[in-house]
């Protein structure tokens, strides 16, 4: 996703189940939809795209892995290496009493990894103007996104035909100059 | 597509050979282990009853629950977790009969509390104890649950074969029945386990005895679901059912066993933190014992460790193979989880203290303290419980540094184990639960033709997220 296109050809629907329908026959026709844009969560869409699991769950075990560690091997230098201190007849390893705080700092490494993830991953960081294909997206547009930089012209045509036969209301194409840009 | 479950001789068969693996192991733990009226055998029985009883209330939860909160994606499933509950139905009487048995002196799982009755009485420290574990009173309660969670049963089996479900009115019905269900089941699921889990040591507190005991059947019905969802749909049923529904169960399995986690952690943490004899000899009692501190870590083992490694993947919900294996190893966990707080011996390390046998020992003071008589002096009890906190200290530090071992000369003899003959009780209360629960199914088409939120279960896709 780094490299955005900067040519692209947009297809504009305006019913949720035209719009999936759409999506399930351009892709059996061989067709790579760079980006799909829906006012609200539709029902198999995923599906219908083949997108994969996200792996992020997996980036948020190993961040939470190392707050683990790390909270419990900091605790342990503490507690037995650098200033061992008798609290109430305990041992100098106590680990139950470790346990909240190496819940907690699991806790925070992997929500604040997974956040900082998700927005490095979306190119969401300060400062950054969003790419927007179509304003009416957050309204009453559906839109796929065709990345124009890669087929000919002819296999745009195509695609535009293809996309008013699965019922797009409109279809546009769209340049943007390179810069991060309204 | 097969509707209704034919509860074939070929299963009823299996079943019969399983119970009669159970009478077998009856039949042998009771002649192997008189020791202590038979204590090994009772323990087993009570463990038992109560676990699948658990499991059978917690079958009816999930349905008054669901229904409460709109939930749709288990309508496919619904019949699955009222069947549950046929052996709740009788459970309750079952656990009655323990506790008669244990006032006939038949058995001493309950001799603590006996004790108290018969001598606490003027005793300021056993005021409440005696309301709460008056005869009438223990009884009454036991014969109320009994009463109750069998009524529930079978009016919320009932009910929720109505065909006119979808009528607005019977609809409303249902959730008043859900509502009021939901608070029986509050009130008698926690107070059951006060009366006959917790009162086997009436020294010992836990303020979230209720609660933990409802986690722990809790991942225990999940996965008793998921194994019987997997079979059913091996033998053809359940046709709609498919890996998004054993998805949800998977994930409300892993989530019950981080929260069972969370209750066995709290409990453990407070009174070992807190430090108050009372609270700690429960510990002292089995961490002192090595077979019981392995049992006690085992069943964190199962029950934490494995779910979170293992089950926290969406690929391993959604694989037969692998969530049925970790269904079946959970049920065994909570099964290792029930057997540390109901056996015998780990509650009567100290049996010997007021039974006047010299030779199995008393192993440390916090013991005379709280088994004491009332001719205790008070000013007596207060150096014994200095010196049996020193004792509980030096015990935990002990087994900090794994040297411990420096009671291992003076251990109390102990007949408590999970050996053969608890797992062919087991296998035998299973197959009692399993036929109760293939019977009641038997009865009606599995899934309910009629419910409001059928469709919406057989649409169910867990989406990636």
């Amino acid at each position: 996703m780094s490299n955005e296109p900067n040519k692209v050809v947009i297809g504009l629907w305006d019913h949720e189940e035209v719009y999936l329908h759409a999506v399930e026959h351009i892709r059996a026709k061989g067709i790579e939809i760079y980006e799909s844009l829906t006012p609200f969560p539709v029902h198999g869409l995923e599906d219908a795209l083949g997108y994969r699991e996200t792996r992020l769950h997996t980036a948020g075990f190993f961040f939470g892995a190392t707050g683990t560690t790390l909270a419990l091997s900091f605790m342990t230098w503490v507690m037995t290496t650098n200033y061992p201190i008798d609290f109430g007849g305990k041992p100098y390893w106590p680990l139950p009493s470790f346990i909240p705080i190496t819940f907690e700092m699991t806790v925070l490494f992997a929500a604040w990894g997974m956040t900082l993830t998700y927005l490095v991953r979306n190119r969401l960081w300060p400062g950054r103007v969003p790419r927007i294909y179509d304003v009416r997206t957050t309204d009453d547009r559906f839109a796929l996104v065709f990345d124009a930089e890669k087929y000919p012209a002819d296999k745009l045509n195509e695609i535009k035909e293809l996309c008013k036969k699965e019922g797009a209301v409109e279809i546009k194409d769209k340049e943007f100059s390179g810069k991060d840009e309204l | 597509m097969k509707e209704t479950f034919e509860f074939t001789p070929a299963i009823k068969k299996a079943l019969f050979w399983m119970m009669g693996a159970g009478l077998i192991g009856l039949l042998f733990v009771f002649l192997m282990y008189p020791e202590n009226k038979h204590a090994r055998f009772w323990s087993n029985i009570t463990l038992n009853v109560y676990y699948f009883t658990g499991i059978g209330l917690f079958g009816l939860f999930v349905v008054a629950a669901t229904q409460l909160a709109y939930g749709g994606w288990q309508t496919l499933m619904k019949r699955i977790f009222l069947s549950l509950s046929a052996f709740a139905a009788i459970g309750g009487f079952l656990l009655l009969g323990i506790l008669l048995l244990g006032f006939g002196h038949v058995h001493s799982l309950y001799d603590h509390v006996m004790h108290i009755l018969h001598e606490g009485a003027g005793n300021p420290k056993f005021t409440t104890k005696l309301i709460y574990f008056a005869p009438a009173f223990w009884i009454g309660r036991l014969v109320a649950y009994a009463l109750l969670w069998f009524g529930f049963s079978k009016v919320m089996n009932n009910f929720f074969a109505r065909t006119d479900q979808t009528d607005p009115k019977v609809y409303k019905r249902s959730k008043l029945l859900a509502a009021a269900f939901i608070v029986v089941f509050a009130l008698t699921e926690s107070a059951v386990s006060w009366d006959m889990i917790m009162s086997m040591d009436p020294h010992w507190y836990s303020t979230l005895f209720g609660w933990y005991n409802f986690a722990s059947y809790g991942c225990a019905a999940w996965a008793m679901t998921i194994l019987i969802v997997i079979f059913l749909k091996s033998q053809g049923y359940l046709e709609k059912v498919n890996e998004n529904h054993v998805h949800d169960l998977g994930k409300m399995l892993f989530g019950f066993s981080i929260f069972w986690t969370y209750l066995w952690f709290d409990q453990f943490m407070l009174q070992w933190y807190a430090n108050i004899p009372e609270d700690t000899n429960f510990w002292v009692k089995r961490f002192d014992v090595g077979y019981f501190k392995f049992t006690v870590f085992l069943s964190l083992l199962i029950n934490f460790v494995f779910p979170l490694l293992v089950l926290i993947k969406r690929g391993a919900k959604r694989n037969f193979r692998l969530i049925g294996f970790g269904a079946a190893l959970l049920i065994f966990g909570h099964y290792v989880d029930f057997f540390n707080y109901t056996f015998f011996e780990p509650n009567n390390n100290e049996q010997a203290t007021h039974h006047g046998s010299e030779h199995a020992a008393v192993k440390s003071t916090e013991e005379v303290v709280l088994y004491a008589d009332a001719s205790h002096g008070g000013e007596h009890g207060t150096t014994d419980a200095t010196a049996a906190k020193h004792e509980t200290t030096a015990g935990h530090s002990a087994d900090a540094h794994a040297a411990g071992g420096h009671h291992a000369e003076e251990a109390p003899k102990n007949f408590a184990a999970i050996g053969l003959g608890e797992l062919l009780i087991f296998i035998g209360f299973l197959g009692v639960f399993l036929y109760m629960f293939f019977n009641n199914l038997a009865k009606r088409p599995i899934v309910p033709e009629n419910d409001p939120y059928l469709k919406e279960s057989e649409k169910l896709t867990v989406i990636y997220s």
